[in-house]
């Protein structure tokens, strides 16, 4: 297949057409942020992080979503990318209830991670406190809203890979929130399979095995990746 | 402002803070005193609704001073609703980890916080009655005392990676074992240790023999006392059931265990301070006073576990001719000998060849709806104890904190120094540091979080019968 040339933070790069702008940067080491992606399920380009500058458009692209074009003019680290990352990642914290000292979490949280490398020191935005449930009804594991920040990883996971679709999504803007089933506790679930790869593909705190303590939590998102791509190759 | 209003300081509703009010009589002499707590907290409220397993890592949040206390009783009302218990090497662990946090504490309490009264006097300059004053006038206990604390923080620190809030201690044991180098670097601090509590004995000693009637007349009323002590009565920290001691030194209770705290234990509330009036249930809320903390656990415990602390125990039993110790005042001496315990065990503990074991964790999940743990924090027994539903949330939370328990008593012996040391409307400095030191004699968790250098944030207001207020002193 021919290549396409592509210049991204001012490298000239030689790609294969038909990527998006994420996986070229991912191939060629260049750092975009990501929360709502996760490699082997589909890219939704809902979390607004992976945000990149392409000349000639006005608007911001998400790079998980917009695919490479010949001659593509891309910036990724921009004064005003780096703005609207540090705005988004407040408002991740502001909308729900983050608190990374007590959560299981900490430590090994995506989020967390994410407010260290764009540089969160404070929320400059009124906090929502939202009053969330904890579902604890599933034998092996909980499910705390309070810790969600709606990246519908786990929606996505339990639909394309394990072809449960036992979670799913339910009302619209600050109100919305993931439901098990037709919104029934997650114990109660008829179409759970308790596989357990919600759990990894959760970047947070908000789905965590009950018999699990802070410190001991280790996630491991990589593995989704893997058996989708083992899937492929029939293995 | 009208002066004759009841002035109760917003200013002082944050964590730390107290109010004192002195209700005086028409000639001049105190009535009544009382020692409010404006401060509100509410976790057993907000931990409802919270996994059971999430509480090992909420409640230490609690207090800075003693989280590790926080988590092991919190960790052993878990281990109640899963009905397992941790591994030999995990409580080998836990114990040093214990010791550690309790001589961290004693070391701020008495080096940091009290010597400054003893050292350079009550009635000292109040810019340098602290610890910056001891650097001054005494640096080498002063340094002492920060490297004794440095001690008990590195213990946590080589076991866990965190010398407070430590995360590690988990139902079942731990998750982290203790790496053979950690090992020997503890026990490298250990002669150093002995040394610095012994000097504190000398120091605390030597203040007893010159200011003997002070000491003696100090808060020294009769109360009844609650500890922990092992199978055989000996001195307790970690893991052994409750003795009630009354003031006569006859033991009410013996070896109950913790989960029966509610039999003997009740709790009541006053509409001027947050913190809750907990006393023994079968003498009733004005007979049933009694305290808690290094005080209480030497006079309830028939024996210390190590030698060197034996020898202090012997001296210290034979103050009351065998009988309860009741002075406030000897809070700071038990601190003392519950220090040099403490450093002995460590010894002792970091000498067993299991501790370096990797065999540190037992694992479990929900079994029980209900779960009680308590362990001796370094101000006196400490409850938790949780109810969940079937699925592990929780549905109830009580936590009976250690100051909780000496509140009564911290009243009355407020009162007692008030009595002795206000005369008339006007209130000196030195009445003011005494009160303090009255308070300082518990080290509260409220004194602790605050008091870092040498001034506890408080108003102390004194009206007369009728609640008028007649003039409030406030220093922040």
């Amino acid at each position: 297949m021919n290549k396409i040339p592509v210049l991204i933070d001012e490298k000239k790069l030689e790609v294969d057409p038909h990527r998006t702008i994420l996986e070229v940067c991912r191939e060629h080491d260049i750092e975009i942020l990501t929360m709502c992606h996760l490699k082997g399920i589909a890219d939704i380009g809902s979390c607004r992080l992976c945000l990149v500058e392409v000349e000639g458009i006005n608007k911001l692209m998400s790079a998980c979503t917009t695919k490479v074009t010949a001659n593509m003019v891309i910036s990724t680290a921009t004064e005003r990318i780096k703005k609207y990352q540090r705005i988004t990642t407040e408002l991740f914290f502001a909308e729900r209830n983050h608190v990374c000292a007590v959560c299981v979490s900490n430590g090994s949280c995506e989020l967390q991670e994410l407010g260290y490398k764009t540089g969160v020191d404070n929320i400059r935005y009124p906090h929502l406190f939202p009053q969330c449930n904890v579902d604890t009804s599933h034998p092996w594991y909980v499910m705390d809203h309070n810790r969600c920040i709606m990246c519908t990883r786990c929606v996505r996971v339990c639909n394309e890979v394990e072809g449960a679709h036992n979670w799913d999504i339910k009302n619209r803007g600050h109100q919305v929130r993931i439901i098990s089933d037709f919104d029934t506790p997650w114990g109660a679930s008829t179409t759970c399979t308790s596989c357990g790869k919600c759990l990894h593909a959760c970047p947070t705190g908000a789905i965590w095995p009950k018999a699990i303590v802070q410190g001991q939590l280790v996630k491991n998102p990589g593995m989704i990746t893997e058996l989708v791509e083992k899937r492929k190759m029939r293995l | 402002m009208d002066k004759r209003k009841i002035f109760i300081s917003p200013v002082t509703r944050i964590e730390g803070h107290a109010n004192i009010t002195l209700e005086m009589n028409d000639d001049g002499t105190v009535h009544d005193a009382q020692f409010h707590v404006n401060e509100f907290r509410g976790f057993e409220k907000f931990c409802e609704g919270r996994m059971y397993t999430e509480m090992p890592t909420i409640t230490p949040r609690i207090c800075g001073i003693c989280p590790t206390s926080h988590t092991l009783a919190s960790v052993k009302a878990c281990e109640m609703i899963q009905g397992i218990k941790p591994t030999y090497t995990a409580n080998l662990l836990r114990r040093l980890m214990h010791i550690g946090q309790n001589l961290s504490s004693h070391a701020l309490s008495f080096f940091h916080l009290s010597a400054p009264d003893f050292l350079l006097g009550y009635d000292s300059d109040p810019a340098k009655r602290n610890i910056i004053g001891i650097a001054e006038k005494f640096p080498d206990i002063a340094l002492r005392g920060i490297r004794l604390r440095k001690f008990g923080q590195e213990i946590s620190e080589r076991i866990t990676g965190k010398k407070i809030h430590i995360m590690g201690i988990v139902p079942g044991g731990m998750a982290y074992p203790l790496t053979e180098d950690n090992r020997k670097a503890l026990l490298d601090w250990i002669p150093e240790a002995k040394q610095t509590v012994q000097l504190g004995l000398n120091i605390i000693k030597k203040f007893h023999e010159e200011n003997g009637e002070m000491v003696q007349s100090f808060a020294n009323s009769p109360t009844l006392y609650l500890g922990t002590v092992g199978p055989g009565g000996e001195h307790e920290l970690y893991d052994g059931k409750l003795r009630f001691m009354d003031e006569e030194g006859v033991i009410l209770n013996d070896q109950v265990s913790p989960e029966r705290y509610l039999e003997f234990i009740a709790e009541r509330s006053v509409n001027w301070s947050y913190l809750k009036y907990p006393y023994y249930k079968s003498y009733g809320f004005d007979n049933g006073f009694y305290r808690v903390g290094p005080l209480a656990r030497l006079n309830v415990c028939s024996r210390m576990k190590t030698p060197l602390a034996q020898e202090e125990f012997e001296k210290f039993r034979q103050m009351n001719g065998g009988r309860p110790v009741h002075g406030t005042f000897y809070y700071h001496y038990t601190r003392l000998i519950e220090a040099l315990s403490d450093v002995e065990d460590a010894e002792r503990i970091l000498n067993d060849k299991e501790v370096t074991s990797l065999h540190i964790q037992h694992h479990g999940r929900w079994n029980y709806e209900e779960g009680i743990g308590s362990s001796e924090a370094p101000r006196g027994t400490l409850f938790h104890h949780y109810k969940t539903d079937e699925t592990g949330k929780l549905i109830n939370v009580n936590l009976l904190i250690a100051t909780g328990q000496n509140n009564p008593s911290m009243n009355r012996s407020v009162l007692e120094v008030a009595r002795q040391y206000v005369k008339g409307e006007d209130i000196k400095e030195g009445m003011l540091n005494r009160v303090e030191s009255t308070i300082r004699c518990y080290d509260p968790c409220l004194s602790c979080s605050t008091h870092a250098i040498g001034k506890m944030p408080m108003v102390i207001e004194l009206k007369d019968r009728k609640g008028n207020l007649i003039r409030s002193i406030e220093r922040y």
